[in-house]
């Protein structure tokens, strides 16, 4: 079977509106890290001319999922998902994300979520579609990232987990299940399968003492409030002790 | 005026380039009200059947499974564009 992507790009115009020009003058932020949803991300022409005249340095890259410079995924997530170097991460005032919805910038945030507040970067977004500013902070997500802590407390002391695997092939992830499972020989593991993540089966299996994710890396944040017993995902549940330890 | 583009050229051209008899149609959410329009240019421009696929489509990420087995010959999958997955993050 054969296979074609189409964008869906935005019909309008992709610009800046005052309200966030004011904003990024208001802050004095001279170097930003631009980003978009796919739709937005191949129409930053307007956009870039803007902050040329506003004498704004952008900084952007391709992200480790994208196919594209400039674009974000909702599953760009994690520290080191821009692919930016230090350096340039160190250079950027804020995140500027062109787009509409909290989802794609909220990545912006959650990958913030072990660094100390001094080198925190706001993320503003610029709505093209109701030509609007709004700003996402780490304040919204504060009680999830709170009740993450307490589910990676409860990994590292639970006996018996349930790491969640999608059949999905763009998310699957059984091997590194696997892996994890040898990294902590004192645990049972146990290995579930699923296409989308039935919320509604997890009391079935009430042996379970906490869940780790392997899908959709926005599982173990945005539904977090699903997991009654808790969730962490895979990639912090192989250094959950260091997480823990930096978590906001 | 829709807010997103349809790029139905685009489909319908790969329909044909593919010379595709079956094809199905994934649209995320926000589009889903447009796949009678998609579904009725593929129908008139092209002789393929078209498939509505009904679930979710959260990302690149997430593609309908066991298409082959209903001999589908082309997915079109709309609001997303080639999906790098990480091993283990």
């Amino acid at each position: 079977m054969k296979l074609l992507f189409l964008d869906a790009p935005y019909n309008g115009e992709v610009k800046l509106c005052k309200e966030t020009l004011n904003y990024l003058a208001k802050k004095s932020y001279k170097t930003i890290g631009l980003y978009a949803s796919i739709q937005f991300s191949n129409n930053l022409d307007k956009v870039k001319k803007q902050l040329k005249k506003a004498s704004v340095k952008i900084i952007t890259s391709k992200a480790k999922r994208t196919h594209s410079k400039g674009q974000i995924l909702g599953c760009d997530s994690y520290h080191n998902s821009l692919n930016l170097p230090d350096n340039k991460l160190a250079e950027i005032d804020c995140y500027l994300y062109i787009g509409d919805g909290r989802f794609h910038p909220l990545a912006l945030i959650y990958r913030q979520k072990s660094l100390a507040k001094k080198n925190f970067k706001e993320v503003i977004c610029n709505d093209p579609i109701d030509n609007q500013l709004f700003l996402v902070d780490f304040d919204s997500v504060r009680g999830i990232t709170t009740k993450y802590k307490s589910s990676l407390m409860k990994f590292l002391t639970a006996e018996n987990i349930g790491i969640i695997n999608t059949v999905k092939p763009g998310q699957e992830q059984l091997s590194t299940s696997y892996i994890l499972e040898e990294k902590y020989p004192d645990k049972n593991f146990y290995h579930f399968l699923d296409d989308n993540v039935s919320f509604d089966q997890l009391e079935n299996f009430p042996f379970i003492e906490v869940w780790v994710n392997t899908a959709c890396p926005r599982i173990g944040f945005d539904d977090q409030e699903k997991f009654a017993k808790g969730i962490i995902n895979i990639n912090d549940a192989f250094k959950a002790e260091k997480i823990l330890q930096t978590i906001n | 005026m829709s807010l997103y583009k349809l790029e139905l050229e685009s489909a319908i051209e790969k329909i044909k380039e593919e010379d595709a008899k079956i094809v199905c149609i994934q649209l995320p959410d926000g589009m889903k009200p447009q796949a009678k329009e998609v579904a009725d240019a593929i129908k008139t421009e092209t002789n393929a059947k078209v498939l509505i696929w009904l679930g979710t489509n959260f990302g690149a990420c997430d593609i309908p499974l066991g298409l082959n087995r209903l001999k589908v010959d082309l997915l079109i999958s709309w609001g997303h564009n080639f999906f790098h997955k990480e091993k283990g993050w």
